[in-house]
């Protein structure tokens, strides 16, 4: 058990110019919490952890594990696991050796390791398969020995990166659970790196949101969802995307096509006195609807329905400016608008609209 | 510096063997020899450190290279055994890739006795190569010479092959393509596998011939593994002394003499020993090798540029 | 019948009508299979067939497989007649071992270094290892010479060895280094988080892992010093015990008149450890060989 913290850790890749995939990090991870690390790829998300591992080098600033500084520590002094992408398993050991290797190398009597491995084979469901080797086993039994092999060392940090990129959905739906669930009781902490937002918010107890090596925000996902810090982490949370776009400001609020969505005054104001003309404008696609023909609305030529069961997207253009911008909005599953026909969008609450610098992207307090 | 070393020194210190025993016995002879082709070095001017009696050759400038690169026949008529050398090469690696190709293609087929037909046909890379020559010396004798009793059994001639005509040539041109097929094609054969299935069926989905999808799947699929195996068997073949001097050897045969076999004749006949020709040919192989290789390596490098 | 069988089906008849093959063609396809086989084994054959007839048989200009046929040549041989056989035997298999060892474990160090630590003058290093199959070897023999003298291994078979490994090493540091570049890189980083240093990983999980590139190394390594010539005799000394078989071999060539049936048999003695060590690693010199030149 131990606490996690990167103190303005850099990676710089040597090139012309240098690239900077991890870019003076600084995160806190508390004792026994799970974090996600979320981007997009070339985001540095595998890289920062790989440099928590030990497997790639910190160039600047330093990194922490249970308050003692690990930087120039090589990976099996850090008293981590991590489960890869891959799961790199050893093929030419059987599933109970990949899983007890640690321990082996640690001296632990062959009593224990094998207590151990059969303990976590069984929390696992594996026990009929340890005398197997890899090869044949599926993907899914795979990954869970790639788990196995963590847990049985019983490690202060666990590691993950990208650990469900290679099972099928519906395989990596359940094992998401199961994951969350193991970590819960387990109690360890755990840093897991994934590029899909929805594993982020289901599993983290934070998340912290990454692009071109540096940190956006790092918070837990409802404060992600609810108050993203930039234009960049509210079009990357949540699914479909967050509908943003620039548009001009008039003295009442936002101005979209036929529709004014007020502002309150300290949003007006804090614009006015940056000397914004325009706002990138927020609005996630719950938080606009259909609205009746005599109200004031934004008109929307419907491209595409993506009918869910209880929901549907509408995937339409509106012409803002004169050009015309693609807008998502949630309706009724049951009484969808139909493809070609011309509605009128409205929003829901004006309180659940984001604005963001139209320049910096950054997030216009409201 | 110091931050690579302390960060690579286990990578440093894996290679460090392997670079410490080419230095001592790549490199530093190589200098020697370098050192030799400025000198008039031979049995009777060498150190011998059993008589006791100090080295006496001392230094000529250039006169090697230029007794060398002048044609002089008494010195291997440089140019024309170089342009031999060429040909040897040339046809060598050239029916090398060509039947190792072919029956690589041939191997790559689902079919019965496949593992059987790939031991036989590797069998003669496992033979030592003294006795391949041995073996063939032995078929291609002129009298006895099982080739040349079948050739008469069916009333065609039976030539002198191993006798000093062009005969010779191509009869070790045959013993050499014999020894290297199989190299070459179980590299091929690697390759061909290594290209993924799903490339034919995409070609066969889009309608491509036979011929078609080996002229824009296969060849360009096995690319990296010829322009591999061509510039090692080009590599090998130009410096390939064994058969040449197992085949049509120990008394030298000027129809089969190449760069490498004169620089030993040079070396092991006569009563002289001429260490400084022989050197002097040596660097002079060289120097053609390398040369050659860039502009191999240049070409790839364009080819792959426009691919 | 469930879902989940159809697809199997499906594929199974696929693979039934494509692996189809008119009569003709197979035909074809079996015959040059065939031919080709035969060119390949029929030298070693007959070398086989020459080494049971009695020297003057061997070389009747007719062509009949049993002629006085006898084991009487391997008697000859192996009772050390025409010289120590044995002992030449005990030399070959001293050094060519030896080489093997050296060379499969230099190789494989340098192939790893060089397959995974980007180091400076990795390149470089690989570049050197090309032009080193470069030089004519044979012509470096009086500074080759010269060394092993200074380091007081002329003469002897360990400096015979290490001039085998500089001619082996280079081309099996290519092939190596191209088998253990598919060896995914996940699998040494795990085992690093796992607690191994730089050189368990290497010895304990890419060397297991890299049998077939292994035993290609072993066995190129292992022929190339079994069956060279000119160098042995260069080096090591002149008397009869210290020589190796294929040096030997040459008291069956006379200076005008060539023993052929002893030479067959002697040579047919000489290549059947060859072909024994060949048998062994057969299975793996295609995916072995691939590697390395494909990533080469």
């Amino acid at each position: 058990m131990a606490e996690v913290a990167y103190v303005s850790a850099s990676r710089v890749f040597a090139g012309n110019p240098p690239v900077r995939a991890v870019d003076q990090l600084e995160l806190d991870v508390a004792d026994g919490e799970f974090l996600v690390l979320v981007g997009p790829s070339g985001s540095g998300k595998s890289t920062a952890l790989r440099m928590l591992a030990g497997l790639e080098d910190v160039d600047e600033g330093a990194i922490k594990i249970g308050g003692k500084d690990v930087t120039n520590v090589p990976p099996k002094g850090r008293d981590i696991a991590m489960v890869f992408q891959s799961y790199a398993l050893y093929p030419h050991m059987t599933v109970a050796e990949n899983m007890g290797f640690a321990l082996k190398l640690r001296g632990t009597s062959k009593q224990e390791i094998k207590d151990k491995v059969a303990e976590a084979a069984k929390m696992l469901d594996l026990t009929k398969y340890l005398d197997r080797k890899p090869k044949a086993l599926s993907g899914g039994q795979r990954q869970r020995v790639a788990m196995g092999r963590a847990i049985v060392r019983e490690p202060s940090v666990f590691l993950m990166d990208e650990p469900l990129s290679n099972l099928d959905a519906k395989l990596r739906v359940e094992t998401r659970a199961n994951i969350a669930a193991l970590q819960q009781r387990l109690g360890t902490t755990t840093i897991y790196v994934t590029h899909d937002q929805v594993e982020a918010m289901t599993m983290g107890d934070r998340v912290a949101v990454l692009k071109d090596g540096l940190l956006q925000q790092c918070a837990s996902p409802r404060e992600l969802y609810d108050r993203p810090a930039n234009a960049f982490v509210a079009g990357f949370i949540g699914s479909p995307a967050m509908n943003l776009k620039t548009v001009p400001l008039t003295a009442e609020g936002a101005l979209l096509d036929g529709l004014t969505v007020p502002l309150t005054r300290s949003a007006l104001d804090k614009a006015s006195t940056e000397g914004l003309k325009e706002v990138t404008f927020g609005v996630r696609p719950e938080t606009l609807r259909l609205a009746g023909a005599d109200e004031e609305g934004m008109e929307l030529t419907v491209e595409l329905v993506e009918e869910l069961g209880a929901d549907a997207y509408v995937y339409g253009s509106v012409r803002i400016g004169g050009v015309p911008e693609r807008f998502i909005v949630r309706v009724d599953g049951r009484t969808p608008p139909a493809f070609g026909q011309n509605v009128k969008v409205a929003v829901r609450d004006t309180s659940e609209v984001h604005l963001f610098h139209p320049e910096s992207g950054a997030r216009l307090e409201v | 510096m110091r931050r690579s070393i302390e960060r690579h020194w286990y990578a440093y210190a894996m290679v460090a063997p392997v670079v410490v025993v080419l230095a001592v016995l790549v490199l530093y002879p190589l200098a020697q020899g370098v050192w030799f082709t400025l000198t008039d070095i031979n049995e009777s001017t060498i150190a011998n450190p059993v008589l006791d009696r100090p080295a006496t050759y001392s230094f000529v400038g250039l006169r090697n290279y230029l007794n060398v690169l002048s044609g002089d026949p008494s010195f291997g008529s440089f140019w024309s055994t170089l342009l031999r050398t060429i040909i040897w090469t040339g046809s060598c690696v050239v029916l090398t890739y060509g039947v190792g190709l072919g029956l690589a293609l041939l191997l790559n087929r689902p079919m019965r006795a496949r593992a059987l037909y790939r031991v036989l046909l590797i069998l003669p890379w496992a033979v030592p190569v003294f006795i391949s020559a041995f073996a063939w010396k032995f078929m291609f004798n002129s009298q006895f010479g099982v080739i040349n009793q079948v050739l008469g059994a069916f009333g065609l001639g039976q030539p002198v092959w191993l006798g000093q005509t062009d005969l010779a040539l191509v009869a070790v041109v045959i013993v050499n393509v014999w020894v290297g097929v199989p190299f070459m094609m179980l590299a091929l054969l690697g390759g061909l596998q290594s290209i993924p299935a799903d490339l034919y069926e995409a070609a066969e989905v889009d309608g491509a011939t036979p011929w078609q999808r080996f002229r824009d799947i296969t060849l360009p699929g096995l690319r990296s593994v010829s322009s591999t195996v061509v510039l090692l068997g080009i590599i090998w073949t130009f410096n390939m002394f064994p058969v040449i001097y197992l085949v049509t050897g120990p008394a030298a045969n000027p129809n089969t003499r190449i760069l490498v076999t004169y620089a030993f004749e040079r070396f092991f006949s006569g009563a002289s020993r001429d260490y400084a020709v022989a050197s002097t040919y040596g660097v002079l192989i060289l120097s053609v090798l390398l040369v050659f290789a860039a502009f191999y390596r240049r070409a790839l490098r364009r080819q792959e540029a426009f691919a | 019948m469930t879902i989940e069988s159809l697809p199997i089906q499906v594929q199974a008849a696929r693979v039934s009508l494509r692996g189809k093959r008119s009569m003709g063609r197979s035909v074809a396809l079996h015959a040059t299979l065939t031919v080709a086989s035969l060119i390949a084994v029929f030298p070693v054959f007959w070398v086989l067939v020459t080494s049971f007839k009695p020297d003057a048989r061997a070389v009747a200009p007719t062509i009949r497989l049993f002629d006085e046929s006898s084991l009487a040549n391997y008697r000859d041989v192996l009772s050390g007649q025409q010289g120590d056989f044995l002992a030449w035997v005990l030399n070959s298999v001293e050094i060519a071992l030896l080489t093997t060892l050296i060379a499969v474990f230099l190789s494989a160090t340098t192939g790893y270094a060089v397959s995974r630590f980007r180091f400076p003058g990795s390149r470089k290093l690989l570049l050197s290892f090309l032009i080193a199959q470069m030089f004519p070897f044979a012509v470096l023999i009086v500074p080759l010479f010269n060394v092993l003298l200074s380091l007081g291994l002329q003469g002897t078979g360990i400096g015979l060895v290490l001039v085998y490994c500089t001619t082996s090493v280079p081309f099996c540091t290519y092939m190596l280094k191209g088998y253990f570049d598919t060896i995914p890189t996940d699998i040494d980083e795990s085992g690093r988080v796992d607690g191994l240093s730089p050189f368990g990983v290497f010895w304990r999980l890419v060397l297991p892992l890299a049998r077939p590139g292994l035993a290609v190394t072993a066995f190129y390594a292992f022929l190339t010093a079994w069956g060279e010539v000119a160098f042995a005799s260069a080096f090591l000394s002149a008397s009869d015990e210290s020589k190796t078989l294929a040096v030997g071999l040459q008291v069956f060539v006379q200076q005008n008149r060539v023993e052929w049936g002893h030479l067959a048999a002697a040579s047919i003695l000489v290549s059947i450890p060859a072909v024994a060590v060949f048998y062994l690693v057969q299975r793996f010199l295609v995916t072995g060989l691939a590697a390395g030149a494909v990533k080469g």
